[in-house]
């Protein structure tokens, strides 16, 4: 073997990509220089730094999120195995999905009106003593109340734009006609959990947050009535329309925002 | 027949919980691969929630030639991959592939007595940083080369099958993500 490269050397480290000639000349030729040795262990010692960056990590709401979402896109049956599932299961997710999108908007508007209750109660207390913590009074200061109006809304905006994340991909990813069937109704659902929380939003002045689901209202709609074309045209136009706008980006980006204990880069 | 053979076989007549069983174990190992790959927590998520939904939808073409594992592994990467391209675009995934040979020039040996040691390394947040920063500044190809070839063990054959790349491609994709990855031991010297 000729002159040994540093790529030889990388090769050779993994024992991949070389003869058994080429692997035994470099083992000789190692054997023999300390030149070589040299170069070899720069090597070793380059890829024991990749080794010791920590292996990242999912937090610990992870398993949870993932298995919701899971069995969600699931529910109803993966759409290679239609012939698998029993015809009850058909009705089930739609029945599912029914219940869920009217527990939801129960949910949204229960939250809205904690979120507005608290905010009336604050608009009606004299802000100077509220503002000060540990008053001795027994009822929570102002801002604590606030922030717990905002955290609740939080929750659910979040839990919605998860929601929403969902069924976007199942839209785009999914060819079963019963999962498409629950998807429309889930996005029915959050159709009108959306304004509810778009109205929310507008009243809590989180006027970034308030544009963002107006400007997810009519794919909300799109996906609740999609219109009656070829499925593949229609997902592909859904899957050109969620590139160009990078709206799975945007959907996560909002949740981080929203959720900022939740990292988004290792 | 394994207990996961068992879990396959259920899995496969739409036995959902039979799948939870045999995944869930390896959602954190897959989300690992994920995150090396992508760099990003919130694209290794999304790709851990493709790969799941994949394999569940496409449980019917596991084979059982490969391990189930691995073969949920490969799921996971290709999602991690396809996460990659549609934040970047597939062009600029194709222009990585399409670079010239600029990982020939050999490196290692400029101040090869001057490097860390093993134990400098595994407890140097400096160096960590600066690893780190060397594997963002990777284009999505070199690293995810490099994560299959040196974190996953795959060979050079599995990985071009999986980047969709030839092996000249292929190798000098490991190359620059190793020379990189020597820049953050250099300034140590």
């Amino acid at each position: 073997m000729d002159a040994i490269r540093d790529t030889d050397l990388i090769l050779y480290h993994y024992r991949d990509g070389l003869s058994a000639d080429e692997l035994a000349a470099i083992g000789h030729a190692l054997s023999a220089s300390a030149a070589l040795r040299a170069r070899y262990a720069a090597l070793q010692a380059t890829l024991l730094a990749a080794d010791a960056v920590p292996v990242p990590a999912a937090d610990t709401e992870f398993e949870r999120r993932i298995w919701q979402r899971w069995e969600a896109q699931t529910e109803a049956g993966p759409s290679d195995r239609r012939h698998a599932i029993e015809p009850r299961t058909d009705r089930r997710p739609r029945h599912r999905a029914g219940t869920r999108a009217l527990l939801r908007v129960v949910g949204g508007a229960l939250a809205l009106v904690a979120a507005l209750g608290v905010g009336f109660l604050l608009g009606r207390q004299p802000a100077g003593p509220m503002l000060t913590a540990g008053t001795g009074t027994g009822s929570p200061p102002a801002t604590t109340q606030r922030d717990i109006a905002t955290r609740v809304l939080d929750a659910y905006v979040v839990a919605h734009l998860r929601e929403t994340e969902g069924v976007v991909l199942t839209a785009v990813n999914s060819d079963n006609a019963a999962l498409l069937a629950g998807n429309r109704e889930l996005a029915a659902g959050l159709l009108e959990s959306n304004r509810l929380y778009a109205q929310a939003a507008t009243r809590a002045g989180n006027a970034r947050l308030a544009n963002f689901l107006q400007q997810l209202e009519p794919l909300l709609i799109e996906l609740a009535n999609p219109a009656p074309t070829d499925a593949i045209q229609g997902s592909d136009g859904l899957r050109d329309y969620v590139d160009k706008t990078d709206l799975l980006f945007q959907l996560r980006a909002t949740q981080a925002r929203i959720e900022p204990q939740r990292p988004t880069s290792i | 027949m394994t207990v996961d053979d068992e879990r396959v076989a259920r899995a496969r007549n739409g036995d959902r919980d039979a799948f939870r069983r045999l995944v869930e174990g390896e959602t954190r190992p897959l989300y690992a691969v994920a995150a090396r790959i992508t760099r990003d927590a919130a694209l290794a998520e999304d790709a851990v929630q493709e790969a799941l939904f994949n394999a569940w939808r496409h449980l019917r073409d596991f084979d059982g030639r490969a391990n189930f594992k691995t073969w949920l592994h490969r799921i996971t990467v290709n999602a991690a991959l396809e996460q990659l391209r549609r934040r970047s675009g597939r062009e600029q995934f194709l222009a990585d592939a399409a670079q010239t040979d600029d990982g020939a020039e050999d490196f290692l040996a400029a101040h090869a007595d001057d490097l860390p040691g093993p134990e400098q390394l595994a407890g140097g947040r400096e160096i960590g940083l600066k690893v780190q920063a060397q594997l963002d500044r990777m284009t999505h190809l070199e690293r995810s080369a490099f994560v299959l070839r040196h974190h996953e063990g795959q060979s050079l054959e599995e990985i071009c099958g999986v980047l969709a790349i030839n092996v000249s491609a292929c190798k000098q994709a490991i190359f620059r993500a190793v020379r990189k990855l020597r820049g953050a031991l250099e300034p140590l010297r």
